[in-house]
């Protein structure tokens, strides 16, 4: 077996996805699905009721009332919260493990994709766009493929590193080249396998190369822009570090100068508070 | 006893078991500082170079940026009892994506202001490791003041 079989045959190690965020997910995608049937596919899980009813509570809401039922939480804090908060707990079950090839301890990688979704949420308010679940969702899957490839990348560390630090490949370029595919291609396949539609796939897959595709190019722009801003503050950083190449037509094409780029920070910086809230009962 | 340094946090200890760590700088820069005769530590990791761009958040948490955090680590530690003249300094952090539009230069710019604020304050940098585009993390140990930095994916040295 080649080692791009034997990788992509190790996909199947991969956690089972978390029922709530699929069935979430495909509320988001029914434009007649309402509030309330997110209300309908949580109550009946105790522990995310009494969660979500405890990160209401908390300052980071800062709502100056007790909350304590589900449906008040939907009007105090609204739709998108709400689903965010779920996806940001769920998905703390796909990113448990310790990634030892990138050098992550458990928990790092979830923390870097909640602060790449949070980002998400921050830069589309910039942009003057609505805040977009899917984009959350896409933000928040984009580094799956890490799960997989850390072990091979692990074994075959020290030749990633010599093309990284010749300083002609990043680390993601560095990948493919040793390993015959790379983290963001291995996640794009992981996604399309958990049968996400072409907004989620193409964003998780070019990730780190935002010009190599003509599919969704606007979300895969913005989900570059939120990973290059979550691994410039290092926040759940790794092995890898900031070997990644910029791309600042991105920027141009926003009309997004350096400042905003330390607005987002500052913005980030607030919102974080949410993991340590999430994080606080574990 | 660990001390854990948060991001955009600061802390000074002067307990001799004391060691000050703080993980995950990338763009962000770690300043350690260590008197050897009071024995007194302090640690800050700060995310932004300037605190114009934002003046009720550096109210609200001056060690989100060098021109709010430097001074406060520095007035900090005096309160414990250490004295400048003694103050050794050493400095982490800094990193940069391979950028050549200059959007994202963040690490650069924390670099050039934590310089221009010990020039002015005469403050000399006694060792440092800076730049590159890796993840570092940073701590300070008393009473013997030994810094460590451990690079990810590489091992911890002394610095």
């Amino acid at each position: 077996m080649s080692l791009v079989e034997n990788i992509l045959q190790s996909v199947s190690e991969l956690p089972p996805f978390p029922v709530v965020i699929q069935r979430a997910l495909q509320l988001i995608d029914d434009p007649r699905s309402s509030a309330q049937d997110v209300v309908d596919v949580i109550q009946y899980d105790q522990s995310i009721t009494l969660d979500v009813l405890r990160l209401c509570n908390s300052a980071y809401f800062g709502l100056g009332r007790t909350v304590d039922s589900l449906r008040e939480a939907l009007v105090m804090i609204g739709f998108n919260q709400l689903l965010e908060i779920i996806l940001s707990r769920e998905s703390v079950k796909l990113y448990g493990r310790a990634c030892k090839g990138y050098d992550l301890d458990e928990g790092d990688l979830w923390r870097h994709s909640v602060a790449c979704a949070l980002l998400s949420r921050i830069i589309a308010k910039r942009l003057n766009r609505d805040a977009s679940p899917a984009h959350f969702t896409a933000a928040l899957l984009h580094d799956m493929g890490k799960m997989v490839l850390s072990k091979f990348v692990e074994d075959y560390f020290e030749e990633i590193r010599s093309f990284t630090q010749k300083g002609s490949l990043s680390f993601v370029e560095a990948e493919r080249e040793v390993l015959g595919i790379d983290h963001a291609e291995l996640g794009g396949r992981i996604t399309e396998l958990w049968r996400f539609p072409c907004s989620i796939v193409s964003p998780v897959r070019y990730h780190h190369a935002p010009f190599s595709t003509q599919e969704n190019q606007d979300v895969v722009q913005l989900i570059y822009l939120c990973d290059t801003v979550a691994l410039m503050t290092g926040i759940g950083g790794g092995a890898d570090g900031l070997s990644y190449h910029a791309h600042g037509e991105v920027m141009k094409q926003y009309n997004l100068r350096e400042k905003d780029i330390e607005r987002f920070i500052i913005l980030l910086e607030d919102r974080f508070q949410l993991v340590d809230e999430i994080l606080n009962r574990r | 006893m660990k001390i854990i340094v948060g991001i955009a946090d600061m802390q000074v200890a002067d307990n001799p078991g004391a060691s000050l760590i703080t993980y995950s700088l990338g763009s962000c820069i770690g300043i350690t500082i260590y008197d050897p005769v009071a024995k007194i530590a302090g640690l800050l990791h700060y995310m932004l170079p300037d605190s114009q761009i934002d003046r009720q958040k550096a109210q609200e948490n001056p060690s989100m940026f060098a021109d709010t955090g430097i001074p406060l680590l520095f007035r900090e530690a005096y309160e414990l009892g250490a004295e400048k003249r003694r103050m050794q300094v050493k400095v982490a952090g800094g990193a940069q994506i391979l950028d050549e539009s200059g959007f994202f230069n963040i690490g650069k710019r924390n670099y050039m202001a934590l310089r221009k604020i010990f020039w002015a304050n005469n403050v000399l940098i006694h060792a440092e490791d800076v730049g590159g585009n890796v993840n570092r993390t940073l701590s300070v140990e008393l009473p013997s003041g030994k810094v460590s930095v451990k690079t990810s994916g590489d091992g911890i040295r002394e610095l």
